[in-house]
């Protein structure tokens, strides 16, 4: 009886959406369906599973959505731009690519194409690899239903970073992008992704990114989220890394009512190196989590994980670090850390960091800290004449900012400090 | 400048400070010393707002104002200063920049223009030079990695940038070498005026033939129980503090 009820709840969220007509071309009919057929075996995700034990999502599946294409944005899309800093643009309005308003490279480094421009062989054998379709909910909607794909293939070392700038505006609406971002043999790239979100109410952002990073490549992404109100947000980012490669992601959360982010990072080959870092500091009732997959399956690799919050108000922060180190992976240096300040006694920060080992001949660590902010230092500052409001922005600035110095790009590592408020 | 009267204070109940009286004017400087534990931090930590401290009874006048009705910050930017004996470190935070807002917020509070970045730079050599404080650690996080007698002149080139009225120094001598208590007494010399005063608070009568004081008082038990003029600071350098336990004891 409940299961029929949930599974109604299910076609009736995705009736609405389907009842606009996406592109559909031969190539991809095969991937929605896939899609579709995933959705229809699973329920929306209650707080019983433990993937989403603190993130509650009626929020989002309580509403129906629309995919809305614009002709004309209302906001300025000037304020996410990088100073000093030139990049390839890649603009996507509430999932849809826009042309006009991108800028795209005329080289033989970087190729960016639409899905409908991709080969059937191209799109196969990249298109939904080691996603997690079959246990995310959402992931299988974004397969069923993305808005519109963007393939982007560095083939040496590229000159400029991308920046690929998703723009969300209207009620109700849901945006779905789709991209793939892929590095060839001994190429190098940097991905920056900025959010920008004017006149947006019950927004529901559902973006799903997969990474191919070749053999003795580099890929850098970068994604910096500082969401204005009416954004419910779910982020899925998944990467597989071939030999000798090196992968590293960034997530720096300014903002945002709602934000749930998924990083997973397969690592294929020997002699890899992944990062991951991330800043998150939610007030008011803000809800953002973080929960990622570091998973070693080949020896001989290093993995670096730092995620470090502040929680202020009645917001809630979470945190899940899964680090796996399979069987044959041996010879593995993987660390995991993830510390927070809570700022107030209504904060609430969960946070759950899992290692699971299954060779012997491997070096890791994972720890997880929860504190206050150094009173001690607080009255230190003080007592040299700073307000405890700057006292307080100085030190938080100083907890956060370790993170945030890890930005390999100086134009860009000086715009999100100063976005922190950190100079 | 500054006159301390009756002062009460406890921390979780405790009575640290028993009824504290200390007037000290304008071009003074005063030595409090007393045996560990006897509350010199705490009158210090009190000084300087901090509020872990409970001030059950008693007044401060700070150059006519009521200081105990003002928060730390305020009371900065009213010209009082506290050299921390145990400064702490504060990784992430740099050194100049957070001078530079303490500076500006200050300037700010009195209704000046922040400071030009090149004045604080010439200010920083200057004063960094006056305690002979390198200049690469003032890049540096506050304190972080400093010796211990790098953290105290940290303190005092702090003291030189912010140019306090009342300064309150409490064991800035201990753990310095001889040459390093030279410099950091040639600081407070230097900066040393007929319009500010000092409280310097030590354990041991050596920083006191360089910095010399006008009068000494010995706390013990959260109380001045004597006072006298530097003659006593001989003194107890030459008889300990037993002498002193006894005569309160008694
Ligand atoms: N945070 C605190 N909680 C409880 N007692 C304290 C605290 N800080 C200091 N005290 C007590 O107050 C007394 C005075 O300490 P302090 O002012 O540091 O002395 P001094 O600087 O003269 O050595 C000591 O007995 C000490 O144990
Ligand atoms: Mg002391």
């Amino acid at each position: 009886m409940s299961s029929t009820l949930t599974t109604n709840k299910v076609e009736g969220f995705v009736s609405h959406i389907a009842e606009n007509n996406l592109a559909v071309w031969n190539e991809l009919k095969s991937i929605r369906q896939s899609g579709l057929k995933a959705i229809k075996s699973l329920k929306f995700p209650t707080t019983r599973d433990e993937y989403w034990k603190y993130s509650r999502t009626t929020k989002i599946t309580k509403n129906h959505y629309h995919f809305s294409q614009l002709d004309s944005i209302k906001g300025d899309l000037s304020k996410v731009k990088i100073e000093g800093l030139d990049t390839y643009e890649i603009v996507m309005v509430n999932g849809f690519f826009n042309a006009e308003l991108s800028s795209l490279p005329k080289n033989d480094i970087i190729e960016i194409k639409s899905f409908e421009e991709c080969t059937t062989e191209e799109l196969t054998s990249y298109f939904s690899q080691n996603l997690d379709t079959i246990t995310n909910f959402f992931s299988a909607l974004n397969t069923a239903y993305f808005s519109e794909g963007i393939m982007i293939v560095a083939k040496g070392v590229c000159d400029k970073p991308v920046h690929v700038i998703h723009y969300s505006e209207g009620n109700n609406v849901i945006s779905q992008p789709r991209n793939l971002f892929i590095t060839e043999k001994n190429a190098e790239l940097s991905i920056i992704k900025s959010s920008i979100n004017q006149n947006t109410e019950n927004f529901f952002y559902n973006s799903v990114n997969e990474f191919f990073i070749g053999e003795n490549s580099h890929m850098n992404y970068y994604v910096i989220q500082n969401y204005e109100e009416g954004m419910n947000v779910i982020s899925t980012n998944v990467a597989t890394q071939e030999k000798n490669s090196n992968f590293s992601a960034y997530n720096y959360t300014l903002k945002g009512d709602w934000i749930r982010n998924n990083t997973n990072i397969f690592v294929k080959g020997e002699n890899c190196e992944s990062n991951l870092y991330g800043a998150y500091q939610p007030k008011g009732k803000q809800h953002i989590d973080n929960h990622t997959i570091m998973d070693h399956i080949m020896p001989n690799c290093e993995s670096n994980e730092h995620y470090k919050g502040t929680v202020d108000d009645k917001a809630t922060g979470v945190f899940n670090g899964k680090v796996f180190v399979r069987k044959d992976a041996q010879k593995i240096n993987a660390f995991q850390s993830n510390n927070n300040i809570l700022l107030s006694d209504d904060a609430t920060m969960n946070s759950k960091p899992e290692l699971e080992i299954y060779a012997d001949d491997v070096k890791c660590s994972h720890g997880s800290t929860s504190g206050q902010l150094d009173e001690e230092a607080v009255f230190y500052l003080q007592s040299r004449g700073l307000s405890k409001e700057s006292a307080t922005a100085l030190l938080i600035g100083a907890f956060l900012g370790e993170v945030v110095e890890k930005i390999k790009l100086p134009e860009l590592k000086d715009k999100v400090l100063e976005m922190y408020g950190m100079e | 400048m500054i006159s301390i009267k009756n002062l009460h204070a406890s921390i979780d109940g405790k009575e640290i400070l028993k009824g504290i009286n200390l007037e000290v004017k304008a071009g003074e400087v005063h030595a409090i010393m007393g045996p560990n534990g006897s509350g010199k931090s705490t009158l210090s930590s009190v000084l300087a707002g901090n509020e872990d401290y409970e001030i059950t009874e008693g007044s401060v006048d700070f150059m006519g104002e009521d200081l105990l009705e003002y928060s730390t910050e305020e009371r900065a930017r009213m010209g009082v200063f506290l050299a921390f004996q145990y400064p702490i470190e504060i990784p992430g935070v740099s050194n100049m920049n957070f001078l530079r807002t303490a500076i500006n917020e200050t300037r700010e509070s009195r209704g000046e223009e922040p400071i030009a970045a090149k004045d604080f730079l010439a200010m920083v050599k200057e004063k960094s030079a006056l305690v002979e404080l390198d200049n690469s650690l003032l890049k540096r996080y506050v304190n972080e990695g400093f010796s211990g007698g790098e953290k105290k002149r940290n303190e005092i080139f702090q003291m030189a940038m912010l140019e306090p009225k009342l300064a309150i120094l409490d064991e800035t001598d201990s753990g310095l070498d001889i040459d390093a208590l030279k410099i950091v007494s040639h600081g407070v010399n230097t900066l040393k005026n007929q319009e500010n005063a000092t409280i310097v608070i030590t354990h041991y009568q050596r920083l006191l033939d360089y910095i010399v004081p006008d009068f000494v008082h010995v706390l013990y038990k959260g109380k001045i129980v004597k006072s006298g003029t530097k003659e006593l600071a001989l003194e107890l350098e030459e008889k300990g503090y037993d002498w002193i336990k006894e005569e309160v004891n008694a």
